[in-house]
């Protein structure tokens, strides 16, 4: 048993080391699209497509910073999208009737809800966290469908859209929300004892049991916590479209996976951060907006957005940080 | 209109023709209750709860009890194909049908025939299949005399953007078709892009914001619906270009009517999912009672723009249904 708790301590200075490689390369992943896009598109390299740039990869961020968490636990939260769309729905049900507060507190209530059973199926339930979220993903989804019966709702009051739709000093407010989430996120990963739980229980759970962690109460926390941040982004995704319909999350799942790893988190858990899903949001905005801008062939789109998140991910590879650990 | 009312007028209505308040004609003519199996493709989208409410009323008027089919995967091919294959086997009296994809439910549509099941289409073309009759409306034509009246209104020349639905449906394509056609016709109409925006509010909103950072001047907007029209107009209007560039979308949804009685958007075609559904119901029980159907009803394309939008501003369950007369009078 000693020898675990040694084995453990020994690790947390190396997974810095890689997550600083990781960060970098994404980063330089980040400057070298900046650089062709500028040389390509005389619209690119403005300030008003970078706050819009800036806008566009803060909710994306908002909606990946829940499930890197999970994957830092060697897990994965499937039902992210799903969970949006029936909070987005129950909100905007009750904001649209008067009730902002309550339906502020029920969007983050349903989100939270979502996330701890998730939890509980995993934990005390033993289910593979692909199976066990893949199944509340259909719940969620199945719930929004009854509780919209194909209705969609518009008109949210402006006081409510300010949170996705405003702006402070010329900056976006959901720039400045999901700057806030991520120092915060930040701070509880790097600092606190659940944060060092989290990549402790990512790197090797067994060690992590061992070494006297409540591993249980970490992973429904850390679960609880992605669901009441899809209840979170779905606020902010309702207020920035004036919208909600039961399919609201349904395109945003792969989106959001595809930022994390971007951002260099590894799908096998213990590797990465938030700090990467940050500038992998920012990339995966910046794709967008780059074929939006040299207006690359409609039929293209999907090709060529796939090609740039595997060549993106390949030269992680190459270049030796380890996404997926090696043996 | 809130859901809470919706939710009790559906509940009323469905428990009604469930419990047997049809009309005495209809049992003594049967001598068991007429069954139809309607079909729709999502439970999610707007457009298919305004045809399940068309359905119902016409069931409901007709004394007849109309069993709504949806995939619970949106516009899911491999479900829908189950779904028709159970339904098959319940032996309902007629289907009224939609396929998500017309080709891939050929096969499946072929069993029904054997089986004797008389098939009413609608909304989207099937071909290669025994079908009572086809009532819709016709996507390349309606985008284009949509487009037309735009571009008329625009003295007939100007910058476009177009926002594509999802590259790969064929209503997307048969409307872009469509919008190609009246460019074409119009040589001062000058096309800056065209971009997917895969018929949702987000991510045209996201794409649209991109092109204004390219586009400083955009005359008008041609949307290949109307949740993107909606989203693309407020983009519009909060990057301070509103009331600068013409929008304009198809279906004719409540939150668009709104924007065009508002001036935010210019116009759109009013896609009655309400009026289709209410014909095709009509039209199969007419085929079970011996009347005679015509061999395909188009719905005429009716545009909205802010002289006549108040007729439109009618929620489903408000609106008069569809004279079948009117419609196949000639």
């Amino acid at each position: 048993m000693s020898v675990e708790v040694t084995k453990l301590k020994s690790r947390w200075p190396s997974l810095h080391t890689d997550r600083l490689f990781v960060v970098v390369s994404r980063l330089i992943a980040l400057a070298l699209l900046v650089v062709v896009l500028s040389i390509l598109s005389p619209y690119f390299l403005t300030w008003t497509n970078f706050i819009n740039v800036l806008r566009q990869a803060s909710l994306q961020f908002m909606m990946s910073a829940g499930l890197t968490i999970v994957v830092l636990t060697a897990g994965i939260d499937l039902s992210i999208g799903a969970v949006l769309g029936l909070s987005a729905c129950i909100a905007a049900s009750l904001i649209t009737g008067g009730f902002m507060i309550l339906g502020i507190a029920a969007a983050l209530f349903a989100g939270l809800a979502c996330g701890l059973v998730n939890g509980m199926l995993v934990t005390v339930g033993r289910i593979p966290p692909f199976i066990a979220t893949y199944g509340t993903l259909w719940i969620a989804f199945g719930l929004g469908y009854v509780f919209m019966k194909g209705e969609v709702i518009y008109g949210l009051p402006e006081g409510f859209r300010f949170i996705g739709a405003g702006f402070v000093w010329g900056i976006p407010v959901p720039v400045i929300v999901a700057v806030a989430l991520l120092a915060a996120l930040h701070f509880l990963l790097q600092k606190t004892v659940l944060g060092r739980a989290i990549y402790a229980i990512g790197g090797n759970p067994d060690a992590a049991r061992l070494s006297g962690m409540p591993v249980t109460r970490r992973l429904i926390t850390v679960y609880g916590l992605s669901g009441l941040l899809s209840g979170f982004a779905a606020l902010v995704a309702i207020a920035r479209i004036n919208a909600a319909d039961s399919s609201v999350g349904e395109d945003l799942l792969l989106p959001a996976i595809a930022a994390v790893c971007l951002g260099g988190t590894s799908l096998f858990g213990g590797v990465g951060g938030i700090m990467g899903t940050a500038v992998g949001s920012v990339i995966l905005a910046l794709i967008v907006n780059g074929t939006n801008l040299l207006g690359v062939q409609t039929f293209w789109q999907n090709a060529v957005m796939g090609t740039i998140i595997l060549i993106s991910v390949l030269v992680d590879q190459l270049g030796g940080t380890r996404l997926v650990r090696d043996q | 209109m809130d859901r809470r009312t919706f939710i009790k007028t559906t509940l009323a209505a469905t428990s009604a023709t469930a419990f047997g308040a049809m009309p005495e004609f209809a049992r003594a003519q049967a001598g068991k209750p007429v069954t139809i199996a309607f079909f729709v493709k999502n439970v999610t989208n707007p457009f298919w709860k305004a045809c399940r409410i068309g359905a119902e009323k016409a069931g409901k008027a007709l004394g007849v009890t109309i069993e709504t089919v949806a995939p619970t995967k949106p516009d899911n091919i491999e479900e829908q194909t189950r779904l028709v294959e159970d339904w098959i086997i319940k032996k309902p009296d007629a289907f009224v049908f939609v396929p998500v994809d017309y080709k891939a439910l050929e096969p499946s549509i072929q069993k029904a025939n054997k089986a004797g099941i008389p098939v009413v289409d609608y909304n989207n073309r099937m071909t290669n299949v025994d079908l009572v009759t086809y009532i819709g409306s016709d996507d390349e034509v309606m985008e284009y005399q949509i487009c037309k009246s735009l571009f008329e209104s625009m003295g007939g020349k100007g910058k476009v953007v177009h926002i594509d639905g999802v590259p790969a449906a064929s209503t997307a394509q048969a409307r872009k078709k469509g919008f190609e056609r009246a460019v074409k016709e119009t040589p001062g109409i000058e096309v800056l892009t065209s971009q997917p925006g895969n018929y949702r509010r987000l991510s045209a909103v996201q794409v649209f914001e991109n092109l204004m950072q390219r586009f400083p001047v955009i005359d008008a907007v041609v949307s290949a619906n109307d949740d993107m029209a909606v989203g693309i107009a407020e983009s519009l209007a909060a990057a301070g270009r509103g009331g600068k560039t013409k929008v304009i979308g198809i279906d004719g949804i409540p939150d668009a009517t709104a924007a065009i009685a508002a001036g935010k958007m210019f116009a759109t075609a009013d896609f009655s999912g309400h009026d289709q559904a209410y014909l095709a119901v009509t039209a199969a029980v007419r085929k079970l009672r011996g009347q005679p159907v015509p061999k395909e009803i188009i719905l005429p394309v009716v545009i909205v723009t802010k002289d006549n939008v108040k007729n439109f501003m009618k929620t489903p369950e408000e609106r008069d249904p569809p004279d079948w007369n009117k419609y196949t009078s000639g």
